[in-house]
Formats: C-alpha cells, sequence, structure tokens
C-alpha cells in the first residue's frame, strides 16, 4: 500500500485555487482585486510545501530513491520555486501593485496590474502543480503521464466550454429578439426595426439553387470516378483537382464569381447558386466517394452476374446503399451553403427589404439579386456604432446558427442511425 | 422487346435489348463523365480568370512592385503588398500555436483516453463547432473579444492582428483534430500493445509510439490548417482592423493589421469595376490562392515524403 503524502497533495489543491482564481480574474477582469493576500500566501505555502516534500524524499531510506535527484531535475525544481518566490515577493514590495503599467518592446499593448499578475500566477500554478505531481509520484514515468493526461483532458473540457459558451452567449442574448414578427416581416430602418424574413426567403433559395447544382453533379463525379473511371490518369488528375478546390479559399470563389458571371448574369441569385454550388462540389464529391468505396464488391459482382448493366448496377444496387452517407454529405453541403458569406458578397444579395419576386407563385426570379442571413448579419455588424441595431443583431445570429447547427445535427443524426443499422 | 414464353429459354432477342441499354447507358455515363470533368474545368477556370483580371495589375504596378512594396495605399494607387504579407505571417503563426496547442491534445484525447460515452458526447460537439458559420465568430469576435482586448491591454481599438489570430486559431480546432485523430487510429494496435507489454507507461506508448506513427498525417493536417486560416474570410475581416501598413515592430501583433482575405473582402464592395485598385485586388486574390494550392500539393507530398524516408500511416 503506497503512503499518502499530505505535502504534495495539499500544494496541489492550493495551486489549481490560485490557478482557477487567476483564471478567472484573466477572463472577467474585475476592478477590484480582492484575493491578492491570498494569492501571495498560497504562493508562499506552495513553496514551503514543495521544498518539504522535496526534502522527505530522500529520506525513505532505500537505495534507490537516491538516484533520484539528477542535476536537471533539481535545477528546474529550483527555478520553479525562485520563480515562485520571486512573484510573491514582488507583489508583497510593491514592485508589482495596482499602479502597475507598463510598454514592452514598443508594442501598441499598455500591461496593467490586473492583465500581469493574474498571467503570472497562471503560469506559476502550473508550475508548482507540475512539480507536485512529479513528487507526489516520486519522479516516476507515471507521475508524467498522470500530467500529460490531465492536460489532455483539459483540451476536451476547453473545446465543450467553447462549443458551450458559443450556443449560451448567443441564445442568451437573442432570444429577446426572436418573436413571429421578427421571423416574418422585412427589415425596416436599415435593420433597427422589423424582422429578417427577407433573409431567410434569400438562403432558403440560395441554398436550393446550390444543391440543384452542386448534388447532381458532385454525386455524378463520385459514381464515375468509383465506379467507371478504368482510366487511372483521368482519375489521379481529377482527385488533385478536387483536393485544390476544397482548399481553394471563400473569398476566391467570390471573385471568381465576379469575374466570371457577374458580368454575364448580373448580380442575381442565378450567380450566387452556381457560386456556392462550385463551392460545394468537393465536399459532396469526397463524402459521396467515402460512401460508394465503402459498399462491397460483392454486392457489384452479384448484380453484374445476374446480368445487370453497369448503370443498373450503380442505380439499383449501389446508390441505395450508399444512401446514407451520401445523404450525410448532401446536408452538409446544405449548412455550409447556409453559412458562407464571402463567395457571394459581390456575386448574389443585396440589403433589400423586397421579398424575392416570383413566377406563378411558386418560381422565383434568378436574375435579381436576394438578401441572405450572413450578408443581413455582415451589414448589421458594420452598422453597429452607428444605429441601434444590436439587439436585431443577436437575433439574426441566433436564428443563422440555429439553421446550421440544426442541419449539422440531422447529418450527424442520419449517419449515426445508418451506422447501426448497416453491417455488411 | 419480344415477349417470352415460359419454355423459351433460349437467349433473349440479343439486339433489342442490348440496343435500348447502350443508349440510356451512354447518355448516362457522358453525364457522369462531363460531372467528373467539372471539377478540372472550374480550377481551372478559376487559375484563368485570376490571372486574367490581375495581369493588368502586375503589368501596371510592377510584378516585384507589387509582391514586395511596403505600402498598400489605394487612394494614391500605391500597391504594396508586403503589409499584408507581413500581417498574414502574423497571424498565422500565432492562430497556428493555438491551434495546435489544443487541437492535437483534443485529437489524443479522443483516440487514446475517451471511453465509449465521452466519445459519443464529444464527436458531435467537434462537429458542430466545425459547422458554426464563420461570420458568427466574427460577430463574437467583434462584441466580445474585441471588447475584451481593449479594455485588458488598454488598447485604442481591440480590433488587431492578435484578435484575428486567437479567433482564427478557435475557429480551426476542429478541422485539426478530425484529420489528426484519424492519423493516430491508423497507428496498428500491435505497436501499442508491443510498446505496453514491453512495460512502458500508456504516456510513453502514446509519446514514443504512436505519435511518430501518426507524425506524416499529423504534419499534413498542420500545413492543411495553415492553408485554412490563411483563406478565413469573414471572422478574419470583423476583427483584424483592416489597415494594411507594416507593424512597427514588425512583431507587434496588438496593432492593427491586414491580411489578404481581409483586403479584398473589405475593399472589393466599394472599388469601381476595371480600375487598378480593382485589378490589384485580384492580384491579391491571386497570390492568395497560388499560396493555399501550393499549401495543398505539398501537404500530400510532405506525407508521402515523410512516410517514404521514416515510415508510419
Amino acid at each position: 500500500m503506497k503512503k499518502i503524502k499530505p505535502a504534495p497533495l495539499a500544494s496541489i489543491a492550493i495551486a489549481l485555487f490560485i490557478l482557477v482564481s487567476s483564471i478567472y480574474h484573466l477572463l472577467f477582469q474585475p476592478e477590484e482585486i480582492a484575493l491578492v493576500p491570498f494569492w501571495v500566501a498560497g504562493l508562499l505555502g506552495c513553496v514551503l510545501l514543495i521544498s518539504a516534500s522535496a526534502l522527505s524524499l530522500n529520506r525513505g531510506g532505500e537505495d534507490r530513491s537516491r538516484v533520484i535527484w539528477t542535476r536537471g531535475r533539481v535545477s528546474a525544481l529550483a527555478a520553479d520555486l525562485a520563480y515562485l518566490s520571486a512573484v510573491a515577493l514582488l507583489v508583497v514590495y510593491g514592485r508589482i501593485g495596482p499602479d502597475l503599467k507598463f510598454e514592452f518592446l514598443g508594442l501598441s499593448a499598455v500591461f496593467t496590474f490586473g492583465l500581469v499578475l493574474p498571467l503570472l500566477l497562471v503560469v506559476g500554478s502550473f508550475l508548482a502543480i507540475k512539480d507536485s505531481i512529479n513528487l507526489l509520484y516520486g519522479y516516476t514515468a507515471r507521475g508524467r503521464e498522470v500530467l500529460v493526461f490531465s492536460m489532455v483532458r483539459l483540451s476536451a473540457v476547453f473545446t465543450i466550454i467553447l462549443l458551450g459558451g458559443i450556443i449560451s452567449v448567443i441564445l442568451y442574448r437573442g432570444i429577446g429578439a426572436i418573436s413571429w414578427e421578427f421571423l416574418t416581416s422585412p427589415h425596416l430602418r436599415l435593420g433597427q426595426q422589423g424582422g429578417i424574413a427577407t433573409c431567410i426567403e434569400g438562403t432558403f433559395w440560395l441554398v436550393m439553387g446550390a444543391m440543384l447544382i452542386s448534388a447532381p453533379l458532385g454525386i455524378g463525379a463520385a459514381i464515375y470516378l468509383n465506379e467507371y473511371s478504368k482510366n487511372s490518369g483521368l482519375k489521379r488528375i481529377v482527385t488533385i483537382a478536387v483536393g485544390c478546390l476544397n482548399g481553394v479559399p471563400s473569398v476566391v470563389y467570390g471573385l471568381f464569381g465576379l469575374a466570371f458571371l457577374v458580368s454575364t448574369v448580373g448580380i442575381s441569385l442565378l450567380a450566387g447558386s452556381i457560386i456556392l454550388g462550385l463551392m460545394n462540389l468537393p465536399t459532396i464529391i469526397l463524402t459521396s466517394q467515402e460512401a460508394l468505396k465503402s459498399v462491397p464488391n460483392s454486392l457489384r459482382e452479384g448484380s453484374v452476374a445476374l446480368g445487370a448493366s453497369r448503370w443498373q448496377t450503380v442505380k439499383k444496387v449501389v446508390i441505395p446503399s450508399a444512401l446514407p452517407g451520401v445523404l450525410t454529405g448532401l446536408i452538409i453541403g446544405v449548412a455550409r451553403a447556409a453559412g458562407e458569406t464571402a463567395p457571394i458578397m459581390w456575386t448574389a444579395v443585396t440589403f433589400s427589404a423586397t421579398p424575392v419576386h416570383m413566377f406563378y407563385g411558386f418560381v422565383p426570379d434568378v436574375t435579381q439579386p436576394v438578401n441572405n442571413l450572413c450578408y443581413h448579419l455582415l451589414n448589421l455588424i458594420y452598422f453597429l456604432g452607428a444605429w441601434d441595431v444590436e439587439q436585431n443583431a443577436w437575433g439574426t445570429a441566433l436564428v443563422l446558427l440555429a439553421l446550421v447547427l440544426s442541419i449539422n445535427m440531422v447529418a450527424i443524426l442520419v449517419r449515426n442511425h445508418y451506422r447501426k443499422k448497416i453491417s455488411w | 422487346m419480344n415477349v417470352r414464353k415460359d419454355d423459351d429459354m433460349g437467349p433473349p432477342d440479343k439486339r433489342a435489348v442490348r440496343r435500348s441499354r447502350r443508349y440510356g447507358d451512354d447518355f448516362v455515363e457522358a453525364f457522369l463523365f462531363f460531372a467528373a470533368i467539372t471539377s478540372i474545368l472550374v480550377i481551372v477556370l478559376i487559375f484563368y480568370f485570376l490571372t486574367y483580371e490581375s495581369f493588368l495589375a502586375f503589368r501596371e504596378v510592377g510584378f516585384f512592385e507589387i509582391l514586395l512594396g511596403q505600402k498598400w495605399h489605394p487612394p494614391g494607387d500605391v500597391f504594396g503588398m508586403m503589409p499584408i504579407i507581413v500581417g498574414s505571417v502574423l497571424i498565422t503563426l500565432i492562430a497556428l500555436f493555438i491551434n495546435i496547442l489544443v487541437g492535437i491534445p483534443l485529437a489524443i484525447y479522443l483516440s487514446e483516453l475517451a471511453g465509449p460515452w465521452s466519445r459519443e458526447f464529444l464527436k458531435p460537439a467537434i462537429e458542430l463547432l466545425a459547422g458554426v458559420p464563420s461570420i458568427v465568430y466574427g460577430f463574437l469576435g467583434v462584441l466580445v473579444l474585441v471588447v475584451y482586448l481593449e479594455k485588458s491591454f488598454n488598447m485604442l481599438t481591440g480590433r488587431s492582428i492578435l484578435a484575428g489570430a486567437i479567433l482564427l486559431g478557435i475557429m480551426f480546432i476542429p478541422a485539426l483534430t478530425t484529420i489528426c485523430e484519424d492519423a493516430l487510429r491508423a497507428v496498428p494496435k500491435e505497436f501499442k500493445e508491443g510498446s505496453l507489454a514491453l512495460g512502458a507507461t500508456h504516456w510513453q506508448t502514446v509519446r514514443w509510439v504512436t505519435l511518430p506513427g501518426a507524425s506524416s498525417g499529423i504534419i499534413a493536417a498542420v500545413i492543411l490548417n495553415v492553408g485554412r486560416i490563411i483563406g478565413e474570410t469573414m471572422a478574419a475581416l470583423l476583427v483584424v482592423g483592416n489597415v494594411a501598413r507594416m507593424p512597427s515592430p514588425l512583431f507587434d501583433a496588438f496593432d492593427r493589421g491586414a491580411i489578404f482575405t481581409s483586403v479584398i473582402a473589405g475593399e472589393m464592395g466599394e472599388v469601381a469595376h476595371g480600375s487598378i485598385h480593382y485589378h490589384s485586388l485580384f492580384a491579391v486574390g491571386f497570390v492568395l490562392l497560388v499560396i493555399v494550392t501550393v499549401l495543398n500539393i505539398s501537404a500530400d507530398f510532405v506525407r508521402a515524403a515523410i512516410q517514404k524516408k521514416f515510415g508510419g500511416y
């Protein structure tokens, strides 16, 4: 049974307290820092506890415990302790006091007490935790493992907090703006009043147009590459082209649309749909190809053995089997098309409050520009300082985020549902 | 087609069946072929139009003047890309630091430590995070991050290279994590088990077996992420301040700055069609496209080269 060592455990607890409180101060920057005496006491306590446990580590009496103190370990420990006591002493003697203010290397920022002290403390408490854990485990590999894996777990916590933070901030600030009128009326007076009906409408048609272009082309390309192509040279070139397209920045798509389409079809729904569709193409090709690849060859061979032609095999056997994967790709494409701004900024949208003109009540006029949620939000952000649009901006952001995230959610659910069901 | 009787065991009327099938099939195959070469067509068209539109700027201003010029001042028709390049490099370096600091540990957590329950929860969370539209990040950047930086660093305006870097670094964590996790998972189980059997701890196994085995994939993922960071538009446009001048000193991340995408997106809206400024913005886009494409292609080559030299997955 391993003996419990109280000293390192206590210093870990103190350091954790310092870490959490200083991160809180770093993030929220309260005017008054009431915790300074506690921090100093905590730092000094850590120094005492760590040095005490370091000294007692040698008293084990066993021979092998003496080898622990290599020169590197001693000097690292000494440096950490020196850092901790230096921070504490600087605060005690007032060198790091509330009126601290300095500039550094000509950077255009001023570092003040409220920022510097928590920053020093975060570093210090990390060092204290590191040394305490090392001492707790007697500088074994096990101690290092605990240390590293707790950092790794921290990154997972960070990610969850990040997603939760984004969603909750937007939900909290935006929910007040949402009402039936906000969703169903066009905006008035540069977005200060009214709602976002035209934006929702425009987003819908842009996404529909984009999918109408990218779905047949993307799925077709994937089928050709996976089922038809005998020419591996062509396949290679197409794969490289898809890889390049996948990396092309969205703003370059916007430039391309500006040069290629706006001169011929003007700033219009059509131009925006084509650009968004082309932008979605690589995503859909790649996901469809993944899905087609996962269909086992035995199914194809069975179908061909029954006398079906290649297209019959693809139509009746391969596509139905690959449908969940293809569908997931399409849904992700919808979400991406709904959330992109840069490609359509100069090609498809205006900040207009007039609804899309319809032929026969259901065919949109594709030669006219439309409004769009992302573009509306962008304009509201530009107006932020000048007009009172903040409430509506939060509302628009909430609608956009809810739309995109729920579409993504559907994609995830579809995939998980079929992944459990299908087993080859 | 002939109606076949039950006792007719001979081959069907071959010609009729084949022909009807063949015409349909040919048509479909032609469409599929067209769909497949669309991507080649599009990438060629993109390169063609960007070269074509930026050619005038390169000719009027001069190729090296526009690439290496120290000043970007559209009202005076001075177009030099150096401030933009410096801003982009600064932003990319800081953003990549944040990105790697969180993204790779997260990938290690997902592939090595996460139990089924936390994995079930964390994977969709990461995918959702990847789906948040960039304009929403930009919006939060303006109202939360910029305000925070302004207050805590006593800056004139919080819109700065640092704000852009933090935002972009956070934005692309999911992209890095997803690829790195795949790379880590591709390392065969036998290697890890061998290492554990030799008495190594779990972390030693990850550090000396799994990470080196996956290094080619991880490095490729980082290179791809550099391309994504440089190419991200809306979030960067809203928080970097969009002032294209050389920061002084060069590493001053607290100053306002500009990157390729923010210059294009910020200035293209109000520029006269066909002016030299218009063509210069296309030149900026062309340089961006070349950089990103080179990064994308080199990611594959780097992966192959590392695999060839050191092995790995």
